[in-house]
Parts: C-alpha cells; sequence; structure tokens
C-alpha cells in the first residue's frame, strides 16, 4: 500500500489536471452558452491548482529517474506557459462564433465547426502527459506519457478551425506521428531486448554492466521516433503545414508542448547510458540531427511567404539549436562544485532555452493571432505589413519577440543561446566535434536573422493593407504582452530562473563517470554584469 | 513450439515493421497508410513477445496490452479524421490534400 501511495505521490498535480480535464468535458455540454464560455476559466483554475500541488503538494521520495528539482522545474515549467497559452487559447473567436449560429439556427449545426468545452479538456490531457514524462520511471510509463502529449494535440488540431487546411493538417500530422510512434517503440522494444526490463532504473544497472549493440540501436530508433515530437529532421515534414493548417493557438500550442515532452524524453533515455554520449553513434545521430536539423529550418525559413510557416521552419531551427545543448550533457564534474554559473551544463541550458522560445514564439503567435485578414487569421507577410501604423502595441510585442528568436541582447532569447552554446564549447575537450557543431550553430544563427529581420520589416516598413481588422480578444493580447514584458524582463534579469534550471539538473549518472577536465572556466561566465 | 528459436520471432517482427514502413511510403490511400503503421505496431508486438520469452519475464507481453490499447485509441482517432476528411472531400487519395504546400 505504501509502495502505491508513494507512486501516487508524484502524480498529484497530473490527477488534477485529468479531473480538471473530466470537468471540463462536462461542463462544455452544458446547455447554456454562458456556462460553456466558464470551461476556460475553469481549465486555468485546475491548472493553477496542478502548479500550487507540484510546490506544496506531497512529493516521491524514490522512483524517479530524472533529479527531483528538474521534474518540478519542468511542471512548473508547463503550468506557467500553460497559463498563457490558455490565455492565447481562451476565446477561440471564430469557433464561438460558429457555435453561436448553430445555437440560434442560422447556420446548421456542423460538430467539425463548434467549439466546446473538450478543445480545453485535451488542452490540459496534453500539458498533463507533459508532466507524466518527467516522472516516467518506466519504459511502459514513458510510452504511455508521450502518446497522451500527442494524442489530444490531433484533435485540437482538427478543430481549432473550421477551414480545411486545419483538417488537411491533423491528418498530416496524425500519420506521420503515427508513424513515428511506431518507430519509437520498435526502439523501446530493443530497449527491452537488450536489458530484460522495461524498469528505467533495472535498464540504467543493466546498461552499466554490458554494452550491448542492440541497446544503442533501441536508443538510436527511440530518438529518431521522438523527433517527430520536436519538430526534428528526419521527422520534421509536417512541421510548415500543421503550423499553418491549425488555428493560431493550437500552433503556439504545438510549439512548446510536444518539444518540451520530447525533450525531457530523450533526456531520460540518454540517461540510461553509462555515460552520456560524446562519443560513438549516438553522439553522431545527435551532432548530424542537430546541424541537419537547424540548416533545414532556416534554409526553408528563407523561402516562405507565409508568417506561420516562416516561424515553423524557426521552430525546427529552435530544435537543432536545443540539440546542441543536449549534446553537451550535463554539467563536467568540477571541483568548485557548480560555482562556475551554468554555462558547461547542457542539460540547463536546454531546459531553460524551452522556456525562452517558448515564451517569445508564443508570443509572436499570440500577436498574429490578434490580426484578422478577411474574417481569418493572419497568415502571410502582407497581412502583418504595416502592422505599427495600427496597433503599436502589437507591433513592439512582435519585434521584441522575433528579436529574441534572432538571439539579440539583452533578451531572453540571447541568454538562452549563450548557455546552449557555451555549454557545447565547455564540453568541447571531450569531443572537438562539438566545436563545429557551435559553428554551424552560429553560422546558422546568423542566416536566420534575415528572415526574422523580414516580419520586424513588414511590421514596421510595410504599407499598410486596407482588409487588416483587430480580432477583438482581450486575453490573447493580454497573452502577447505578458510575452514580450517577459522576454525583456527575463532576458535583463534572467538569473534566477537561469540558476533554478542548473540546480534543477543535477543528473544522476551511474558511478563511473569519469571526472573530466575542467575547462568551462574560459568562457565568461558572468553575461550579466555588462 | 520449442523448435520455434527467438530469431523468428525477431524476424517476423522486423518483416512485418518494415513492411509496414515501405507501405506506408508508397501507398497513397489514407486507410491503407493507417493499416501500415498498425502492421509496424503488430511488428512491435511480436518482438515484444519474442524477447519476453527470452527473458523469461511478463513485462515484455504487459507492455504489449499497452500497445495494442493505445493502437486502438489511434484507430478510432484515424478513422474518425477518415470520415471528417472524405465528407469533405469525397476521396481517400492522400495527394488530393495538397492546400498546403511551400
Amino acid at each position: 500500500m505504501s509502495v502505491m501511495a508513494d507512486k501516487l505521490a508524484g502524480v498529484w498535480p497530473e490527477i488534477t489536471l485529468g479531473l480538471g480535464a473530466c470537468v471540463c468535458m462536462a461542463l462544455g455540454l452544458a446547455k447554456a452558452s454562458s456556462t460553456r464560455k466558464l470551461t476556460s476559466w475553469v481549465a486555468g483554475l485546475f491548472l493553477l491548482l496542478s502548479g500550487v500541488l507540484a510546490i506544496a503538494g506531497p512529493q516521491p521520495t524514490s522512483g524517479l529517474i530524472l533529479p527531483p528539482q528538474m521534474v518540478l522545474y519542468v511542471k512548473l515549467a508547463v503550468v506557467a506557459v500553460g497559463v498563457v497559452l490558455l490565455l492565447v487559447a481562451a476565446q477561440l473567436p471564430s469557433s464561438w462564433r460558429a457555435t453561436h449560429r448553430a445555437e440560434e439556427g442560422i447556420e446548421p449545426f456542423d460538430p467539425a465547426n463548434v467549439m466546446r468545452g473538450e478543445f480545453f479538456a485535451f488542452f490540459l490531457f496534453s500539458l498533463a502527459g507533459v508532466m507524466l514524462t518527467t516522472t516516467a520511471n518506466d519504459l511502459v510509463w514513458l510510452f504511455l506519457s508521450l502518446e497522451l502529449v500527442s494524442l489530444p494535440t490531433y484533435v485540437m488540431v482538427a478543430t481549432s478551425q473550421d477551414r480545411i487546411r486545419a483538417q488537411e493538417s491533423a491528418v498530416k500530422y496524425f500519420f506521420l506521428g503515427a508513424l513515428a510512434v511506431a518507430v519509437f517503440l520498435y526502439g523501446f522494444t530493443l530497449i527491452y531486448g537488450a536489458t530484460g526490463f522495461t524498469d528505467l532504473s533495472r535498464v540504467q544497472s543493466a546498461a552499466a554492466t554490458t554494452t550491448s549493440p542492440l541497446l544503442t540501436l533501441g536508443i538510436v530508433l527511440a530518438i529518431v521516433g521522438i523527433s517527430f515530437k520536436i519538430a526534428a529532421v528526419p521527422m520534421h515534414f509536417y512541421t510548415a503545414d500543421v503550423y499553418q493548417g491549425a488555428a493560431t493557438p493550437v500552433t503556439a500550442f504545438l510549439a512548446f508542448v510536444p518539444k518540451t515532452a520530447g525533450f525531457v524524453a530523450i533526456i531520460i533515455l540518454l540517461s540510461m547510458l553509462p555515460q552520456w554520449p560524446t562519443h560513438g553513434p549516438i553522439m553522431w545521430l545527435l551532432w548530424i540531427m542537430a546541424a541537419l536539423t537547424m540548416t533545414v529550418g532556416n534554409v526553408m525559413g528563407l523561402l516562405q511567404t507565409s508568417v506561420k510557416r516562416t516561424l515553423a521552419y524557426s521552430s525546427i531551427a529552435h530544435s537543432g539549436y536545443l540539440l546542441v545543448g543536449l549534446l553537451a550533457g550535463p554539467a563536467l564534474l568540477t571541483s568548485g562544485g557548480g560555482g562556475s554559473g551554468a554555462i558547461g551544463n547542457g542539460i540547463a541550458a536546454v531546459l531553460f532555452y524551452l522556456v525562452a522560445y517558448a515564451l517569445s514564439t508564443i508570443g509572436a503567435f499570440a500577436v498574429l493571432g490578434c490580426v484578422q485578414v478577411d474574417g481569418h487569421e493572419a497568415d502571410s507577410f502582407d497581412d502583418i505589413s504595416g502592422l505599427s501604423t495600427k496597433h503599436p502595441g502589437l507591433a513592439a510585442v512582435m519585434l521584441v519577440c522575433v528579436l529574441s528568436l534572432v538571439g539579440l541582447p539583452p533578451l531572453l532569447g540571447f541568454i538562452g543561446k549563450i548557455y546552449l552554446f557555451g555549454s557545447a564549447m565547455a564540453h568541447r575537450g571531450e569531443n572537438p566535434a562539438f566545436v563545429w557543431l557551435v559553428v554551424v550553430a552560429v553560422l546558422n544563427s546568423a542566416v536566420s536573422a534575415v528572415y526574422y529581420l523580414r516580419i520586424i520589416g513588414a511590421c514596421y516598413f510595410g504599407k499598410p493593407s486596407g482588409r487588416t481588422e483587430p480580432q477583438h480578444c482581450p486575453s490573447r493580447r493580454i497573452a502577447a504582452l505578458v510575452c514580450g514584458i517577459a522576454v525583456v524582463v527575463m532576458g535583463v534579469a534572467g538569473n534566477r530562473l537561469v540558476t533554478l534550471a542548473r540546480e534543477s539538473s543535477q543528473l544522476a549518472q551511474p558511478s563511473q563517470q569519469t571526472p573530466a577536465k575542467v575547462v568551462s572556466d574560459e568562457l565568461p561566465t558572468d553575461i550579466h554584469g555588462g | 513450439m520449442n523448435d520455434i528459436a527467438l530469431a523468428h520471432y525477431l524476424f517476423t517482427g522486423a518483416v512485418l515493421f518494415a513492411l509496414g514502413m515501405v507501405g506506408f511510403v508508397t501507398r497513397r490511400n489514407m486507410i491503407l497508410m493507417f493499416l501500415c503503421t498498425e502492421m509496424m505496431f503488430q511488428g512491435v508486438v511480436v518482438s515484444l513477445v519474442g524477447f519476453s520469452r527470452l527473458h523469461g519475464n511478463d513485462t515484455g507481453q504487459t507492455f504489449v496490452i499497452f500497445v495494442l490499447t493505445i493502437a486502438a485509441a489511434e484507430a478510432a482517432l484515424a478513422l474518425g479524421l477518415v470520415v471528417l476528411l472524405y465528407r469533405r472531400k469525397r476521396t481517400l487519395d492522400a495527394g488530393a490534400w495538397a492546400e498546403l504546400n511551400g
């Protein structure tokens, strides 16, 4: 009984989100539309409650693969970013209108077009999936939680807009998703085959004593399959279509939630190995994935005429940057006990950058969602042309968020990139190939500035098109504002967050880890000083 | 039963998985594409059972139950999506869905 209670102790936030999802579904069936409109508030309430439980609730004493601080960090990040995402999604005005028209009998009822409580139920289920991924201690658990993240998003994409392109993109998303699941499941099978366990701590100890090519192959396949979730090469094909086809709030959701779950899952899988892969096939797989993902994302981003597609390719490119940090791996065992800042700890950099990227990109998508053209959401560069004359506030948020995506100091994205690339440089003693990866990453950042500046150029110097009109959606404006402020404020005073991310990522590796040479202090660590 | 070695299970599983993947890439009918992903799942299931026999524990077979559950959930979702699309376009050809491009 106490084993069960201990297992439950770690998942109260997820249980809360699951309950919230059920309540949202029930509320969504209410007769009065005023009651149905409460679902977004109820969803927010349960989200905050799960955040409180994550901090103050019972903590598990054992059975976690990731360090408890890291689990807490990811859960809180999910809650915080989830609230912002909820603000972006809260009204989904086009759908509410369609629902209203169906109720009044003006239009025939079409279940695909009306938005009810189940959208928020799926929203909460998916967030619960990310939280469960962090607490996973078994391959079965990891598989189920990754599926819990993805299955609701397929429905969210399909029902997000009453345009046919939403459904088309949902089908593409779903089919590639099903393929990806099969691939990483085969990887999981091989991991089980190599070790004989699905319990991750036992896999860890079994992997420490024997090295088997089957285990390596299993982890390789699992990473390739999970690359669908993080929108990385070779499973990135859906990204542009889905980001463009889904309604903007759902696009913002996809940019954060599956990506976070995917990276957490890869971190869990790599911590199965006796030591972080700095050599060998897994290292080269991640190296090639990172280089290709960045390059494909940025080169394709240059060619787009749609802002949403451009941001989709930017999402691919950012996965590439994140993979650089992932490859660098956890902190070197320094004699100073981690006093040299977060540089050197790739995992902390990844955790930090996930939030930094999420806030920047959600801000940009929220601005897009605040403008509509001919009754549809803004999409092409022409649609946002001259945004600054009509909506200076929205244009300013777009400016700040996009510059953060470029990585311009002193914004949030700059700090994130310094930590990501800096940690790879700090680990160059382990493998000189890391240096080349950083070179590729920096070159890519420079290339990416071209298309990011196109977005800013369209907002500030484009000729205002007469067709744009503001979307009546106050909560989305609030979300845009929150992101804009967060990107600036956290960029300037982000030290606390970085420390939090670093503390949270003291990855528990098995004991054979060899004390590596301290190289991290050659890099400037006090980047906030200036 | 004993003369069926682990290799047979694994080979069958791998063949099912590979056939499914090839079919997924080459077929253009959406229901067939979905069935191909199901075939990949079955390849995984056969391998899991094989490994379960090799290691002499039930964990692999327990895993199978969960895989089948998720496969069923995906099937429900896939059929819903396919019906939705068929009502809109009157075709199941994946190539007819080309509004999003570029």
